[in-house]
């Protein structure tokens, strides 16, 4: 292990890696005015330095290092800023830096001739550079930056296109769902993201500073390695409660239930920002972010933290569950796809908590993190595909697409890849490994809880298999739909994504499929590193009888058949369900209307479980009536007499002060005297 | 021991010698008009650069002794005179440096840049003196050129008022200051400050009165400077009144000159003396900052808001003095946030100079509209406005999160500390009044012409430069900070039976103990009323 007190060797990069884009943020501005090749171009090089910093720092990940690097910062305060690089936030690093980068590139295509993209290109490395912050630094405090500065970024990216047109709406317009609009416009959008993202930022404040209050330090390495604190706490009920807070910021960065519904609203910006924040920033920050915490109360000694664990698996299992089911109505190709990640967050989520109460806790901490690799990437590829699909079609319902095969085969053949990732198609696909390694890890941690979630996940993984399907049967198969047909005749054909946008998806499409090949190998790999990492900074792993964790029953790595099974018979479930009804168009998807109970679920899946409808009510209606009261009976006539009294003391004292400044020098110099005689008084008096 | 190469000295003789040498030079070519100006701008801007990096690398070297030292010399070579030479050189950089548009149609220029350096020597040597006699002259070498400077619109009726304003008070604390130093050498028999206070230690207690008179009086004296309530009265028409760049060089550059010899013999140098003062600065503090505030409420002409903001500052700076004793984080929280203040305040001074060069007005009604007609200008002023009233995460934030701390921190030992605190934080409140108005005419009213006006290039620079200080050292204040704490000695408690000024260890030290020094190898102890000097 390195440990570096200044930015030396390596660490260098590490700073490089998140400072550079904000650099760029801050000269996209000054280079707009010189023209928009050099200010897209600019963009795309800060995004490419900031990766090939990270890159450089992959040593360390195959090293199994750790290096760190602080510098003093608050020093009023005696905190300190630093760069944790381990091999976790390494790969994860490096994750974020290459997608983003792909995602940047294709950008330049996808948003061409937009007229403000300097705002956009702005907000997009503003936006890279705070998640790199998160994934880097080694401390909670600078953890909350990058936080808030995702945030601030996704407000302004989702609401990009301000100007509230009605194509860049999300949801169908005139639909109510227990008398709510479940509609919405870009500006609203954004709004509705910041705000649930900040109250779900306020829980983890709150729980930083009770750490902060009894630890006195917001590093990780120092939460590690004076562990007194956590013992108070604990003394005082108040470990678990802090760790859940912050969690409830992961819940909200990640659109985990019950913070989940910005997510879906958050389609009205560009599509490219969807895949931004679905794969490799915002929601990837949640994960980041318990994958972070995690080993951490793991390795508190003699202390229970299992409830945490179990409210984290839990959390990802109902999330998972709610928001696949949802998937399986939704028109809006986008939609299904924000619907998709969230529940696939939720299997991480899963696989994460679920390592805190079984035997063995690299087992469930590798299956989380190779679900988070694996996903961003079929997920990044999967919504750059389908901007590329809007792009071309003008619009966002799958029912104004079908049979876009032929006219759009690169983009056909591409997110089918990244589809069949996502679906799990067995053996080949990055995607099928790493649900397997999420199955197996809750088979194998001999929990009750993780049996149970492992019915509700292969009950995910069949429906996921099912909407994917529906989703390329949709809008690749078929016939044209009636919106395509009028576009062709009034001469406008339907045309192939340009290189710069397909290029960046089928570099990821190829990349799940690589992966996918050497699956279990990689997924090998990646448990060895992992292990060893929390081994090394957290003892995790080492015979402990004593307190039950981490004991000596490691896991030899074989391949659980159990998963597999499991894993091939959702993908053939729910994929045969799929093909039947929207690939092979065998029957009819309408049957559903004729039953009363089927379209009773139906439309209960379609408003979403009511869920956005509560929230609604709990937060907007509600509030909103409460206020009107207090304003009537209290505002208008309490606070109206009180603030003009406040007002006119302030003006009152004021205008005393002003009579003083007469402008005489006689009067001042008068003042000046009485001063010194004041002067001796106090001395004398005290 | 001092030597040749000794900061000061190398302040002395660059600044001397361009500054003597411009009127020189102009008087001897005779071509006139703009192009002078703009040579003698460049000249006087490299020099005062030349300076700072001087400073900054003497610094760096480690060869600049920690802490305050009180030489046997007249003169010193310490962090705490180096810590006020790199704010009072910022300062003049960027008041030379924007003056490039703002004296643009002046003609004497060579003696305007002249006098500025001359004043600058004044102001940094006033940190370094270790002497009353030296203290004096620098005092009188940092206030004279400022009188001429004031006056420097010789046709304009206000800055021919505000000069003579300001000359009437400054010549009235001169003299008391010279009395008190006369006071002092009456009851010591030395003009040499750490000689003065060892004396003064173990003073006669019947002697007291005329020692109480005599802090009383070099806190008039210098308070005059610093602008503190009751010896403001002649700030305001003066800041308003005299050039605005000048205005600048006044309120962030001659003020933070009477902070240091404030501190020096205030604050270190009488705390020897059994006196309590901490309560009578205390007072001074509160009503400084409330009438600073309120009167800067409702005023119509920006520069005059700004003059009265700059006495509510003097009062948060004045919360570090008085608690000094009691908390060890006072001092350097003071050091601080002066010199944050020093470039916010600049800044400001600096922005407004920029509109009255646009729109020939000082008036609030003018900059309606402001933030679309001179879009970097109003963004700089709005950056330097927020950061003087303290809005995270600018660099004001930190200096007086630094300083309420202390007086929180102080509170344990003196019951007031805490209302000190809350008096500055209700005052901060206070003060978001006229910023936020200032903002708020700025870009949220229109006025009948928007056409965008040309935005002055020097102050454009120079405002840059500023956003980047402010932000920047906003985002990560940790050189400030660490600076501002090896520049001052560490205080350790104060009960009833004891001082101790402590040497203090720093990090970035070596563990060399040189904090805290009176001479070169004593260490100031005081116990009990009758004190007594250790040597360790």
């Amino acid at each position: 292990m390195i440990s570096a007190t200044g930015i030396e060797g390596i660490a260098i990069w590490g700073w490089l890696v998140w400072i550079l884009p904000f650099v760029g943020a801050a000269i996209i501005p000054l280079v707009s005015k010189k023209g928009n090749r050099i200010r897209d171009y600019t963009a795309v090089a800060f995004a490419l330095m900031s990766a090939l910093s990270a890159a450089s720092l992959l040593s360390i990940t195959f090293a199994g290092d750790e290096v760190h690097s602080q510098i003093s910062w608050i020093s009023s305060l005696g905190i300190k800023a630093g760069v944790l690089l381990d091999p976790m936030s390494v790969i994860m690093t490096n994750l974020v830096a290459w997608i983003s980068f792909l995602i940047i590139v294709y950008s330049v295509g996808y948003l061409h001739g937009d007229r403000d993209l300097a705002r956009y290109w702005f907000f997009m490395l503003f936006f890279i550079g705070s998640m790199q912050l998160i994934v880097l630094s080694d401390n909670l405090l600078m953890v909350f930056f990058g936080w808030e500065g995702v945030g601030l970024a996704s407000y302004a990216l989702i609401g990009y296109w301000y100007r509230d047109r009605k194509q860049d709406y999300v949801g169908k317009e005139g639909h109510y769902a227990g008398k709510i609009a479940m509609w919405a416009s870009p500006t609203h959008a954004g709004i509705k993201a910041f705000l649930q993202t900040r109250a779900a930022d306020t829980m983890m404040l709150a729980g930083m500073f009770l750490i902060f209050m009894h630890s006195g330090t917001f590093g990780f390495k120092e939460l590690v390695d004076n562990q007194a604190w956590a013992e108070t706490m604990a003394q005082n009920n108040l470990l678990i409660p802090a760790a859940i807070l912050l969690f409830g910021g992961a819940i909200g960065k990640s659109a985990q239930f019950p913070f989940n519904e910005w997510l879906l609203e958050a389609m009205t910006g560009p599509t490219s920002v969807s895949a931004l924040i679905h794969a490799a920033t915002m929601v990837k920050a949640g994960v980041f972010l318990v994958a972070r915490i995690a080993p951490l109360f793991f390795a508190l000694d003699a202390l229970d933290t299992e409830a945490f664990f179990i409210v984290v698996a839990w959390v990802g299992g109902i999330t998972a569950f709610l928001l696949a089911s949802q998937a399986l109505v939704n028109p809006e190709i986008k939609k299904v796809l924000a619907y998709s990640t969230g529940s696939q967050i939720g299997y991480m989520m899963m696989a994460l908590g679920i390592a805190g109460v079984s035997t063995n806790f690299a087992d469930g901490y590798t299956a989380g993190f190779f679900h988070m690799m694996s996903h961003a990437m079929f997920k990044a590829s999967l919504f750059m595909g389908a901007g590329a699909v809007l792009h071309a079609i003008g619009s966002r319902f799958m029912t104004d697409m079908g049979g876009l095969r032929k006219d759009m085969r690169k983009t056909f053949i591409f997110m089918s890849i990244s589809a069949l990732s996502l679906a799990g198609a067995p053996l080949v696909t990055s995607g099928f490994w790493s649900k397997d390694a999420v199955f197996a890890s809750l088979l194998e941690s001999n929990n009750p809880t993780g049996i149970a979630l492992f019915g509700l996940a292969f009950a995910v993984a069949i429906m996921t298999a099912f909407y994917t399907f529906r989703m390329i049967g949709m809008v690749f198969f078929g016939n044209k739909s009636k919106h395509i047909q009028e576009l062709e005749e009034k001469d406008h054909h339907i045309h192939e994504a340009p290189n710069i946008m397909w290029i960046p998806f089928a570099i990821l499409a190829v990349a799940t499929i690589a992966i996918g090949v050497v699956g279990f190998l990689f997924e090998e790999q990646i448990h060895t590193v992992l292990s060893n990492y929390l081994l090394k900074s957290f003892g995790i792993g080492q015979d402990n009888e004593a307190t039950g964790h981490g004991s000596t029953d490691v896991n030899d790595g074989g391949l659980n058949p159990i998963a597999v099974a499991a894993s091939v018979i959702a993908f053939g479930v729910g994929g045969g369900l799929g093909y039947l009804f929207y690939i092979a168009r065998k029957f009819d998807p309408n049957i559903i209307s004729k039953s009363l109970t089927l379209s009773k679920i139906w439309s209960f899946l379609y408003n979403r479980w009511y869920l956005n409808s509560l929230l609604y009510w709990g937060s907007v209606e509600i509030p909103l009536r409460v206020y009107r009261i207090i304003w009537t009976y209290f505002e208008s006539i309490v606070m109206e007499g009180i603030s003009p009294l406040l007002q006119h003391t302030v003006s009152g004292l004021s205008r005393v002060v002003k009579s003083a400044q007469t402008g005489l020098t006689q009067i001042y110099l008068f003042v000046f005297a009485v001063g010194i005689m004041i002067m001796l008084l106090l001395m004398y008096l005290f | 021991m001092l030597d040749w190469t000794s900061t000061p000295f190398i302040v002395i003789v660059v600044l001397g010698v361009v500054g003597l040498a411009i009127p020189v030079y102009d008087a001897l070519r005779k071509e006139r008009g703009e192009k002078k100006n703009k040579l003698y701008s460049i000249i006087s801007v490299a020099a005062l650069i030349v300076t700072i990096f001087i400073v900054i690398a003497r610094v760096l070297s480690g060869d600049v002794i920690a802490g305050m030292d009180f030489s046997k010399d007249s003169i010193t070579d310490d962090m705490f005179g180096s810590f006020f030479a790199i704010a009072l050189l910022i300062v003049s950089i960027m008041v030379t440096a924007s003056s490039w548009n703002y004296l643009r149609g002046i003609t004497a220029s060579a003696s305007y840049y002249s006098l500025i350096l001359l004043s600058t020597i004044g102001m940094v040597l006033i940190a370094y003196s270790t002497d009353f006699v030296t203290l004096f002259i620098a005092w009188e070498l940092m206030s004279i050129p400022t009188y001429a400077l004031a006056a420097y619109a010789k046709r304009d009726p206000i800055s021919n008022e505000a000069a003579l304003k300001y000359f009437m008070f400054g010549a009235l604390s001169s003299s008391i200051i010279v009395l008190a130093i006369g006071l002092t050498y009456g009851l010591t028999g030395t003009t040499n400050i750490g000689e003065s206070i060892k004396e003064l230690s173990s003073l006669d207690s019947g002697q007291f009165p005329v020692l109480i008179l005599t802090v009383a009086l070099f806190v008039a004296g210098f308070g005059f400077k610093m602008g503190i309530v009751p010896f403001h009265m002649w700030l305001p028409d003066t800041y308003e009144g005299a050039p605005t760049t000048i205005g600048a060089l006044l309120a962030a550059g001659t003020k933070k000159a009477g902070f240091a010899a404030a501190i020096r013999i205030i604050i270190i140098g009488m705390f020897a003396l059994q006196l309590d003062w901490s309560i009578a600065l205390s007072i001074l503090a509160i009503i400084t900052m409330t009438v600073g505030n309120l009167g800067a409420i409702m005023q119509k002409s920006v520069p005059r808001i700004l003059a009265y903001s700059s006495i509510a500052q003097a009062g948060y700076i004045l919360i570090g003095l008085a608690i000094a004793p009691y908390s060890d984080i006072g001092l350097s929280g003071s050091l601080f946030h002066i010199m944050n203040h020093a470039v916010m305040k600049s800044a400001a001074f600096i922005a407004v100079a920029g509109i009255a060069i646009a729109l020939a007005s000082y008036s609030l009604e003018k900059y309606r509209g402001l933030g679309r007609r001179m879009p970097f200008t109003a963004i700089a002023l709005t950056i330097s406005l927020l950061a003087l009233a303290g809005v995270p995460p600018l660099n004001g934030f930190w200096s007086k999160l630094v300083i309420f701390e202390s007086a929180i921190d102080s509170g344990t030992q003196v019951p007031w500390g805490s209302h000190l605190a809350i008096a500055g934080v209700l005052n901060s409140a206070l003060s978001l009044a006229y910023y936020a108005w200032i903002i708020r005419k700025i870009y949220m009213e229109e006025s009948e012409d928007m056409r965008p006006v040309k935005e002055p290039k020097a102050i454009k620079a120079v405002l840059a430069f500023t956003i980047i200080f402010i932000v920047g050292f906003g985002i990560w204040h940790a050189p400030i900070y660490d600076f501002a704490k090896s520049s001052v000695p560490l205080f350790i408690g104060k009960s009833d039976t004891s001082i101790v000024i402590t040497p203090t260890t720093q990090e970035n030290n070596d563990g060399k103990p040189s904090l805290g020094k009176i001479s070169t190898d004593t260490t100031l102890h005081f116990q009990s009323t009758k004190t007594v000097l250790t040597t360790t």
